[in-house]
């Protein structure tokens, strides 16, 4: 039996469209810790993983740990029927073949609800290693989604090039190349739009454009992203919410293609 | 400087990097070994070659010549093909080498090119050898000229002139050669053709028996029973059959998998047998995958983030998006591996695909093939794509799995082991000849395979016979060149002389639940394109017939003059939703054999009783219905005016039959001897006509300026999956024609020559087409070129046959490309043709008086 209230709706359809691109079926992992998300796309070239914490419903019930197979993008459907305003709930039965939203509005005392059909999704839970990285960016989720539109319009991969000045973004294609570079700064007025660079080492890696512009859509939920990178490990995008997370994975683009 | 995408890895860092490092390694270490490989094959060859002359030698002291030579003979063509097989390894070496150079521009490069020299210098060494061959031939054959015991002898002279053959093929016949031993030798070569195939499969029982009653089985299967079978383990048949090109070597192959499949995981048999002969269904069904390159390709780059660009680049370059597929792929290292693909998946997944229709099918299908791509394992990308493309090119033939099938089933039996080795070869002959004439009777795998499983090969023959509502293939009839040559071949047999008439092939099939079916030659379900017949067909039937096969002709017909009217009538009508309100082209039915009435299967009666039947059960109806008209007498004068009066009626000529005995029973899918067909226009040039496949064009100059002047043809290598140039064609179109022709095939143009298209130096026409349109041809007789390649390899080792004098006559739509005549056929008519010739320069028969 889970229930799980949600106070602001508007959450959980950002979560939706941040990850609905990459995803067409997923496993929502109901736990007493929260609902969690983990899944590969289709060319298991990036990962995704989610975590909604307990504290962030209020009430939060999860007797037995449930796994839901939802389409997400009937999900997202369904979600589009509430209202920005609304508040969320999120009921499933311990069989778990359907999951009820109910979307309730204070204001104007409207309650509708949905019964979404479930699926059974075979997936496997992949343990992703805790990783020391060489170098973590964090940086305004705004510049990092502007960054990564403009160069995509030169080329299908970028660059990152991580140093102690600076972190830079350079793409090259047919039409030419470009490159953004944002500086190491300090600048505690606008703590928002810092670029803050842990570094252990000098790193430069590239990444297809395609899958960063897709973690992108993840912009809403948080005005801070980090960038955790290694050389030849997969590069970790995070948004962190209040009571979560959204996690992206991307494998980087290796070797030469003649 | 482009990137390639990697997958997803959460690994050491350290072992990203030295998988990668691996990787490379062993593909370089790979080409280096098989160039290793083909090095010592050749010595091995060359070793052996010597010690057969050695042997050969010896033998030549014994008293016994005639013995001695018999096996003088055999020896050489041992050591013959041996040599073949080393060129043709060297051969591939090379190119592979070529290729690894072109791709690989590292430090290994020099390497291979000495590699290369040196294989090239074994094979001058081994050509070298193989003058002396020819040489020694030749004084054998001096010997074996002289008299001998006569049925002996003529065993050696046949064996000897293919050999004999051989060495002129390999461009050495100055010495003059006995023509009349040559043509005696080319006369039994379409014989040999025939029990080869019986022969080889002998062998492979033989050998099979062998192992089973000497040795313990050894299980090579890499699977748990009752577990799906891994698609990787049929991959890797494939594998070992594609690195092959012999029939014995391919059965085995797939014998020893089925075998493994039969005794672990026998729910699987069907779909492996249908992955095997990259089908989904039995054909009338007509479910097809409907996938092109382009989708292919667009699955290819968004699974493995290359670019569009360069897969279309490689794909230019190397022609086969199974390569590319595996390339793209193969350095990729990869943690959080997908679960291993099983053929039940597989084979599901391309059901689907094929099922899937309508608004953004196009979308889902590229996601599932990417899905199943992403799961793919070393080798098996490569056999995906070509499933997915409907081509696996291999060398795989249907019969071959229809032989292995019947033999694994026997030899998986619990108790076979305690088989004499002779009971074994003939239950494994049986097995596979009731499997065959089983499937040509019912060809249908849905109910064959789970026959086999349950009942073993009796249990299939009581369980699987000529059903109404299942297409067989019809049989085919020989073509001749003059009438003398059916009294030559029906000597002493009862035969008759039907109406050929020109239209299309129709098998209407009645089930006993009354439903009504009509099947075209190709067994594609033809019951929307003729409801005006389906609802008349009543009226041809007596009360009694409940239930039957006819097979018949379907011509088109005008009522007012009550005449034929030609195929190209016909082929006006509509082919699909056909409304009868709407139906201006009328067809007119003629029935010429009855394969089922009633509940029995007639297929092994002769045709005397067929046709009675027929005759008695079935009532003629004016201008609807008749039965081909026929004619018994056997004198030639009749079966000229016959001849003559089927012309005057608008046929193409005639059908000429065996009437009696066991030679008259009907033979389904077979281009029997027994079915001769005679048409007016054979009697002078080459007999038939040919059905080729466009697969090029000329830009037309002056007159035909704007559209097309003249197009490249090509045969089809059904064995080796490939089209075969055979001749530039540019008479016989009438000005509409070429317009015609001009719109429909600039719609198939596509960038470069396919792959699987086998072109001299000199054939590049200005455009290339896919392989659609089937044209028939006549021509004034076929010829060797070094320039065409169609049955390249038959009549001569590197050069193919041509047409000469080639006009076109008109489209066949009703025949696929597949369909088109095939290399084999080729050969045969060019043999045919020098045979004729050699007779008549010899005034040996052949009378020329109806030179039309």
């Amino acid at each position: 039996m889970l229930e799980a209230r949600l106070q602001t709706g508007a959450l959980l359809k950002k979560v939706l469209e941040a990850i609905k691109e990459l995803i067409s079926d997923a496993n929502f992992d109901c736990s007493d810790n929260g609902i969690a998300l983990q899944a590969m796309d289709n060319s298991h070239v990036a990962l995704v993983a989610l975590l909604l914490r307990h504290d962030g419903f209020e009430p939060y019930r999860c007797d037995r740990s449930l796994a839901l197979g939802v389409n997400l993008t009937s999900l997202s459907k369904v979600l589009r029927c509430a209202g920005n305003e609304d508040i969320i709930t999120l009921k499933a039965d311990d069989t778990a073949d359907v999951l009820s939203l109910t979307f309730e509005n204070t204001d104007n005392d409207r309650i509708s609800e949905y019964e979404l059909k479930l699926m059974d999704i075979d997936s496997e839970h992949l343990g992703i290693p805790d990783t020391s990285y060489d170098a973590v960016v964090q940086m305004s989720s705004a510049e990092f989604l502007r960054i990564c539109r403009d160069l995509q319009v030169l080329s299908d991969s970028v660059q990152i090039d991580v140093t102690k000045e600076g972190v830079k973004f350079a793409a090259k294609g047919e039409l030419g190349s470009g490159a953004v570079t944002l500086k190491q700064s300090g600048n505690v007025d606008k703590e928002e739009e810092a670029t803050l660079i842990e570094l252990q080492q000098n790193v430069s890696l590239n990444f297809s454009l395609k899958y960063l512009v897709n973690f992108t859509k993840a912009t809403p939920l948080s005005s801070r992203v980090s960038l955790s990178m290694s050389s030849e490990v997969p590069l970790l995008v995070e948004y962190k919410m209040e009571a979560g997370y959204i996690r992206y994975y991307l494998a980087p683009k290796i070797g030469e293609d003649n | 400087m482009s990137l390639r995408q990697s997958r997803l890895t959460f690994g050491p860092k350290s072992a990203l990097v030295a998988s990668n490092v691996k990787s490379d390694k062993g593909t370089a270490g790979n080409t280096k070994d098989s160039d290793e490989q083909a090095t010592s094959s050749n010595s091995t060859a060359e070793a052996t070659i010597e010690t057969k002359i050695e042997n050969v030698k010896d033998v030549a002291m014994d008293e016994d010549v005639d013995r001695a030579l018999k096996r003088q003979v055999k020896v050489y063509m041992l050591t013959y093909s041996a040599f073949q097989r080393t060129v043709t390894e060297n051969f591939k070496t090379k190119k592979r080498s070529r290729r690894v150079i072109a791709s690989d521009d590292e430090e290994d490069t020099e390497e291979m090119t000495v590699e290369v020299v040196k294989v090239k210098e074994q094979s001058s060494t081994l050509e070298h050898k193989a003058e002396d061959l020819t040489a020694t031939t030749k004084r054998l054959k001096l010997d074996a000229a002289s008299p001998k015991k006569p049925s002996a002898q003529s065993i050696v002279v046949k064996e000897l002139m293919i050999v004999a053959k051989e060495a002129e093929l390999e461009g050495d016949t100055k010495e003059s050669t006995d023509e009349v031993a040559i043509a005696e030798a080319e006369d039994r070569a379409e014989e040999i053709e025939q029990e080869k195939e019986a022969v080889e499969i002998k062998q492979v029982a033989a050998k099979w028996a062998d192992m089973f009653s000497k040795s313990s089985n050894e299980e090579i299967a890499s699977w748990k029973k009752g577990e799906p079978v891994p698609y990787a383990a049929l991959c890797q048949t494939f594998e070992q059959i594609e690195d092959t090109t012999k029939r014995l070597q391919i059965l085995d192959f797939l014998v020893k998998f089925l075998i493994s499949v039969i005794k672990l995981s026998p729910e699987s048999l069907l779909t492996v047998i249908y992955l095997s002969i990259n089908k989904l269904c039995p054909e009338y069904e007509g479910l097809e995958l409907g996938i092109g390159e382009s989708l292919l390709m667009k699955a290819i780059a968004e699974s493995t983030g290359r670019e569009m660009k360069k897969i279309k680049a490689d794909y230019a370059e190397i022609g086969d998006l199974g390569m590319i597929a595996m390339n793209s792929r193969s350095n990729q290292p990869t943690m959080f591996k997908p679960k291993a693909l099983t053929i039940p998946h597989v084979f599901k997944t391309l059901k689907d695909i094929a099922a899937l229709s309508g608004n953004s099918s196009q979308k889902q299908k590229v996601d599932k093939i990417k899905l199943l791509l992403v799961s793919c394992r070393n080798k098996e990308a490569k056999y995906l794509m070509r499933s997915l493309e409907g081509k696996l090119r291999i060398g795989l033939a249907e019969r071959t799995v229809v032989v292995a099938l019947a033999q694994a089933i026997v030899l998986s039996r619990p108790n076979i082991k305690k088989l004499s080795k002779e009971k074994l070869v003939a239950e494994l002959e049986e097995a596979a000849s009731v499997v065959k004439s089983v499937y040509s009777e019912l060809p249908c795998y849905d109910l064959i395979v789970p026959a086999l499983l349950e009942g073993d090969i009796e249990g299939l023959k009581k369980a699987c016979k000529l059903t109404p509502g299942i297409p067989l293939k019809p049989m085919l009839a020989h073509p001749t060149k003059a009438l003398t040559d059916i009294l030559d071949r029906f000597e002493n047999v009862a035969f008759t002389c039907e109406y050929k008439y020109d239209g299309e092939r129709a098998q209407i099939h009645k089930m006993a639940d009354g439903s009504m079916k009509i099947y075209s030659r190709n067994s594609e379900d033809m019951s929307n394109k003729y409801p005006d017949v389906m609802d008349r067909l009543d009226k041809f039937t007596k009360t009694e017939t409940k239930s039957f096969v006819l097979d018949c002709e379907a011509v088109a017909w005008d009522r007012e003059q009550k005449c034929i009217l030609p195929f190209q009538v016909l082929s006006t009508r509509k082919r699909k939703d056909v409304k009868e309100e709407d139906i201006k082209v009328q067809v007119f039915i003629f029935a010429f054999d009855l394969l089922y009435f009633n509940g029995e299967s007639l297929l092994r009666e002769p045709l005397s009783r067929r046709r009675e039947l027929l005759f008695s059960h079935f009532n003629e109806v004016e201008g609807e219905f008749a039965f081909a008209k026929n004619m018994n007498s056997t004198q030639i004068e009749d079966i000229q005016t016959f001849l003559d009066q089927s012309v005057a009626d608008n046929c193409e000529g005639l059908m000429v039959k065996t009437l009696d005995g066991n030679e008259a029973t009907y033979e389904p899918s077979k281009r029997s001897r027994n079915w001769l067909k005679v048409k007016k226009d054979y009697l002078s040039g080459v007999g038939d006509s040919i059905d080729l496949v466009v697969i090029g064009a000329y830009a037309g100059r002056g007159k035909r300026t704007g559209v097309y002047g003249g197009y490249l043809l090509a045969c089809y290598d059904p064995e080796r999956e490939e089209y075969q140039s055979i001749c530039k064609i540019g008479t016989g179109f009438s000005e509409q024609n070429l317009e015609d022709h001009y719109k429909e095939l600039k719609e198939h143009v596509v960038p470069e020559p396919k792959s699987y298209y086998i072109l001299g130096e000199g054939n590049k026409p200005d455009v290339w087409f896919a392989p659609v349109k089937v044209w028939e041809i006549k021509c004034a007789d076929l010829s060797v070129s070094p320039v065409y390649k169609a049955a390249v390899g038959i009549v001569d080792s590197t050069k193919g046959i041509s047409l000469r004098f080639p006009r076109f006559i008109r489209i066949r739509d009703d025949k696929a490309p597949e369909n088109a005549t095939s290399s084999e056929q080729i050969a045969e008519m060019y043999s045919d043709q020098k045979l004729n010739t050699v007779k008549n320069d010899a005034g040996l028969g052949v009378d020329m008086d109806f030179d039309y």
